[in-house]
């Protein structure tokens, strides 16, 4: 059975000016992403693992070159097609988790839903059962302040998959975690991605994080090499 | 770590360091503290050049005659019989001609504002010899003394500061009465200095008087004598007179003003209060700005101490600085300005601002009130802060 | 939820900075609604002058008498439509300090040439029977809760009755009001004739003359025309309009009054800039969160209409609370200056320069958060933070 494509990357280059500087982050990146994929990107800092992810995500945008989302092309859509697109097709889940402090659980994750059409009992419903899926209904009306990391991060899991989007991107999920939570994390994109079938892109710098994935991708000086790994 | 001295000045370094990226939080400190302070002093001055203006005319010495129940020289009456019996008053000072006595007049004329170029009233007042030399502080500071039984005039200087066409040698009118001014006088600065002498049985007779005077006044040989002579106008039915000292008269007469005073200390205390709130408010934010390098100085080992004096010694220095800046903009702005108003009389008092040392001092302290408060809270606040903070990537 | 609550929220996530703010707005606030107020009621006395009315006064000040006769020469020249006389009384009731105005004054004529002022008929004729009659305005009424049928003494800092003392008897035969709530009726008038026959000073005198023309266009005509009827007499006389006089009169409260306004509103602006600076701040501190809301899918406008709201929402708060309690202060202030002052109101001007302010305060602090989250680019958000 062949996957069908998720994204495709062609000749993508990618070039930050600094001052009068111009440094090189990507030149000539060609991936191809499969739907249903639990890819892990790493390499040492400044490899451009990071700035993948932003590409990916339609956070930033590529120098050169052409990304392909679903046989669209995404590089060349304005900031507010962008914006339209992440909403509905990528959730992110970020190191430090990036919840809004003075709104409770339920309604962080109820912040990408105000993008939708959904009404009030049909958000509510779908707010409860991300909360349930990640183990935290209970902890609903709880604000982040009052949550431990893990529960914070699985909050952030929620709001990163209640819109249902086919995408998850994930930067260092788990880098500020101890050991057993980072696990518990971990386990819970792989259920997301074996399970409700979403690509789950990740960026981590931890080998033992990565063996959750089923894929790797090494990033150094923005040249790759592609491992296929069995989870 | 070394004394909390040394660490506190570390921290004030380190703030110092980082004033150019809080320049609009510091700004906005500067600015509150330097409103609040100019404010204040701008209503202190402003009542200490009124009162100075009023309360220095008034002499203990003096005793002061009007009409019962007048409640200004303006209002009242005094018939010639009357000045006669008052020359036999006990507790009077003498002199070669007798009771050291002056009867005068006072009426009401107008003259052009130099700053509006509108009219408004000035007191023309009748005196003789006699009574110019009882006052305390006279002094003709160019021209000359009025020639009895004339047409001339001399112009106190707050006159000449606040209207137009009252310079020496000039002709006046007022009504269809001509005047010279030969003279100008000052007096001390008070109140006499708003006013026009000239010869009072001259305005007698220009103003239709007859023999009449509105005022006596009398040098008088102590404060008790007053009760003495209260006593003797008591057994005299012909005379329905009150009398007190010149600085009772004159500290009654301010009262009617002390409400723009009273006004201005009320407005100025409730505007403090907003400023200050926009000060606190400043000061925690910039806090909040720092919590990061704050929280790391404190795992470093940094005493909480040092982080609040660190903090408060910012508050204290911006503040202080506003408040310099303040006094400096109230001085520029009113120190020696002219303003006036209507005085009991009807008639213009025109008095100075009045900046003196001690509002100065005053005003530091304010700003360093101001400081103070606003800076302790969030000062307290830096020391508590969670040290975990400096690992969090997150406010 | 919706952007309302997320608004909601993010105002009230510093408790503290919360109320620091809204109370500084609110306190900027109470003070210009007040002070406007202030302004106001002293300038009324220009505001609330009639179009036509002239008032004739001695050349040499005001404080000095005319001759009755004038009256009646006044009546004659062309152009003059109704005239009325009034002295000064320097009344006060009780004590010299209960200071209250009086106005001894012609009753036939008083009322046709102030005629804005409200009188029941029945009041005005039987005032107009009874010498020792008074009427007196309802402001004046209010301050010392007096009724139509009361005997009350008024006494007088110039004048001697010549029964020996210094107080008129007399009767409150009515109460008279105004239309405008800012036309002053804080006075009282009673007949000339009474004043003139028990006065020790005797003499046929009047303070001033107030007339009205048959049309404001002809005002200066008139005004002329009664100044050289007395050129080179005995008391000339100085003619202007109702408004020119009381503005005269005003600009000898002196600059003070603009001095301390100026104060005032100076401070007014500077706390708004002061609480503006804290309101940009307090956006700027978020930018991570609007980084992240980009992130999820918010458009920019979006997120800039939400910032700009949330400003407006501040300044409103503040600003309306203030206003609101200034209203409060106004009324009671009022009423325990009604003595000296005309009616202080929060007139519809004010409270509409004050919106304007607010809104001013909402929209300048918040367009510069609001434009620096529209242009904010996610990338460099996130690697500032």
């Amino acid at each position: 059975m062949t996957q069908d494509k998720l994204f495709e990357l062609n000749n993508v280059c990618k070039q930050f000016v600094k001052g009068k500087e111009a440094i090189s982050i990507f030149e000539n990146l060609n991936i191809t992403i499969k739907k249903g994929d639990f890819l892990a990107i790493m390499g040492p800092s400044g490899s451009g693992k990071t700035t993948l992810l932003n590409l990916l995500g339609g956070v930033d945008q590529p120098t050169s070159g052409e990304i392909k989302f679903d046989d669209d092309r995404i590089d060349q859509l304005s900031e507010g097609q962008l914006a339209k697109w992440r909403s509905n097709n990528v959730g992110f889940i970020f190191q430090f988790y990036n919840l809004m402090p003075m709104l409770n659980a339920a309604r962080n994750v109820e912040l990408p839903l105000l993008l939708t059409q959904l009404n009030r009992s049909q958000r509510q419903q779908s707010i409860n059962t991300a909360l349930e899926l990640v183990g935290l209904a209970d902890r609903a009306k709880h604000m982040p302040g009052e949550l431990s990391g893990g529960q914070q991060q699985r909050v952030a899991i929620a709001r990163a998959f209640v819109s249902d989007p086919k995408l998850l991107l994930c930067d260092e999920p788990t880098g500020d975690l101890d050991r057993q939570t980072a696990d518990e994390i971990l386990e819970m994109l792989q259920l997301l991605n074996r399970k409700f079938g979403k690509t789950v892109i990740m960026v981590t710098h931890d080998p033992a994080a990565a063996k959750f994935a089923n894929k790797t991708l090494h990033l150094d000086k923005g040249q790759f090499v592609e491992k296929e790994l069995m989870a | 770590m070394g004394t909390i001295l040394s660490q506190t000045i570390a921290v004030i370094i380190m703030n110092i360091r980082s004033l150019p990226r809080r320049i609009w939080m510091s700004a906005a400190m500067v600015l509150a503290s330097a409103v609040v302070v100019a404010i204040l002093l701008a209503f202190l001055a402003m009542a200490k050049g009124f009162e100075t203006t009023l309360e220095s005319a008034g002499s203990d010495d003096l005793a002061i005659f009007l009409r019962d129940g007048s409640s200004a020289e303006l209002n009242s009456v005094i018939s010639k019989e009357q000045v006669s019996l008052i020359e036999t008053a006990p507790g009077i000072v003498k002199d070669s001609e007798g009771s050291l006595l002056s009867a005068e007049l006072y009426v009401i004329v107008d003259g052009i504002k130099k700053s509006s170029q509108t009219e408004a009233n000035i007191p023309l007042r009748g005196i003789d010899q006699r009574g110019i030399t009882m006052r305390k502080g006279f002094q003709l500071t160019k021209g000359r003394m009025f020639a009895t039984g004339t047409n001339e005039i001399i112009v106190g200087n707050g006159i000449i500061r606040e209207f137009d066409g009252f310079d020496l040698g000039q002709e006046i009118h007022f009504g269809k009465n001509t005047w010279t001014i030969v003279g100008i006088f000052s007096t001390g600065g008070n109140v006499f200095e708003s006013e026009l002498w000239a010869d009072v049985k001259v305005i007698q007779n220009f103003y239709r008087r007859g023999s009449s005077v509105q005022t006596i006044r009398a040098r008088i040989e102590s404060i008790d004598s007053i009760e003495s002579i209260k006593a003797f106008i008591k057994n005299e039915a012909r005379l329905n007179l009150e009398v007190q000292t010149e600085s009772d008269y004159f500290s009654t007469q301010s009262k009617s003003l002390n409400y723009m005073a009273i006004f201005g200390k009320v407005i100025s205390s409730i505007m403090a209060l907003g400023a200050l709130a926009g000060a606190l408010n400043t000061m925690y934010t910039s806090v909040a700005d720092r919590s990061k390098e704050i929280a790391t100085l404190r795992i470093i080992g940094f005493s909480n101490i040092s982080a609040f004096f660190g903090t408060l010694f910012e508050a204290l220095t911006l503040s202080a600085f506003g408040g310099l800046l303040g006094a400096f903009i109230a001085f520029l702005i009113f120190d020696g300005m002219n303003a006036s108003t209507l005085g009991g009389n009807f008639t213009q008092v025109v008095f100075s601002f009045k900046f003196s040392n001690d509002l100065l001092v005053q005003g530091i302290l304010m700003a360093l009130l101001i400081g103070l408060i606003s800076g302790v809270f969030p000062a307290w606040r830096a020391a508590r802060m969670p040290v975990l903070l400096a690992f969090s990537n997150q406010h | 939820m919706n952007d309302l609550f997320l608004i909601y929220k993010n105002l009230t996530r510093k408790k503290l900075r919360l109320f620091l703010t809204s109370f500084a707005i609110f306190i900027a606030f109470l003070i210009f609604g007040a002070v406007s107020a202030l302004k106001g009621s002293l300038d009324s006395g220009i505001e609330m002058s009639a179009d036509n009315r002239l008032v004739v006064v001695h050349k040499i000040n005001f404080t000095v008498s005319l001759p009755y006769a004038y009256v009646n020469k006044v009546k004659q020249i062309e152009g003059v439509k109704d005239v009325t006389h009034a002295n000064w009384f320097g009344g006060y009731y009780q004590e010299p300090s209960n200071q209250i105005v009086a106005l001894a004054v012609d009753p036939a004529s008083y009322f046709d040439v102030y005629s804005e002022l409200i009188i029941a008929p029945q009041q005005k004729a039987q005032w107009l029977k009874n010498q020792t009659g008074m009427l007196i305005g309802e402001r004046l009424a209010k301050v010392y809760g007096w009724k139509v049928g009361d005997r009350i003494p008024i006494s007088s800092n110039i004048f001697s009755h010549n029964d020996g003392g210094h107080t008129w008897d007399f009767v409150v035969d009515g109460i008279f009001s105004a239309e405008e709530v800012q036309t002053d009726t804080g006075y009282l008038v009673f007949h000339y004739k009474y004043f003139k026959e028990t006065q020790t000073f005797g003499g046929d005198n009047v303070g001033w003359l107030v007339l009205t023309t048959k049309s404001s266009s002809i005002n200066e005509k008139v005004a002329k025309a009664i100044d050289k009827e007395f050129a080179n007499s005995q008391a000339e006389t100085e003619t202007s309009t109702e408004k020119a006089f009381n503005k005269a009169f005003l600009e000898q409260l002196g600059n003070i009054g603009l001095i301390i306004f100026s104060v005032v509103f100076m401070a007014f602006f500077t706390i708004l800039v002061v609480v503006g600076n804290t309101m940009v701040l307090a956006v700027r501190e978020r930018t991570n969160e609007i980084a992240v809301l980009k992130t999820l899918g918010f458009t920019s406008m979006r997120i800039f209409k939400m910032i700009l709201a949330e400003s407006l929402l501040l300044a409103f708060l503040g600003g309306l609370t203030g206003l609101g309690v200034s209203y409060i202060v106004i009324k009671g202030v009022s009423e325990q200056l009604a003595r000296f002052l005309p009616n202080m109101v929060l007139t519809t001007d004010i409270v509409l320069q004050a919106l304007f302010y607010m809104l001013a305060l909402g929209l300048i602090s918040g367009i510069i958060p609001a434009v620096n989250a529209l242009r904010l680019n996610i990338v460099s958000a996130f690697n500032r933070g």
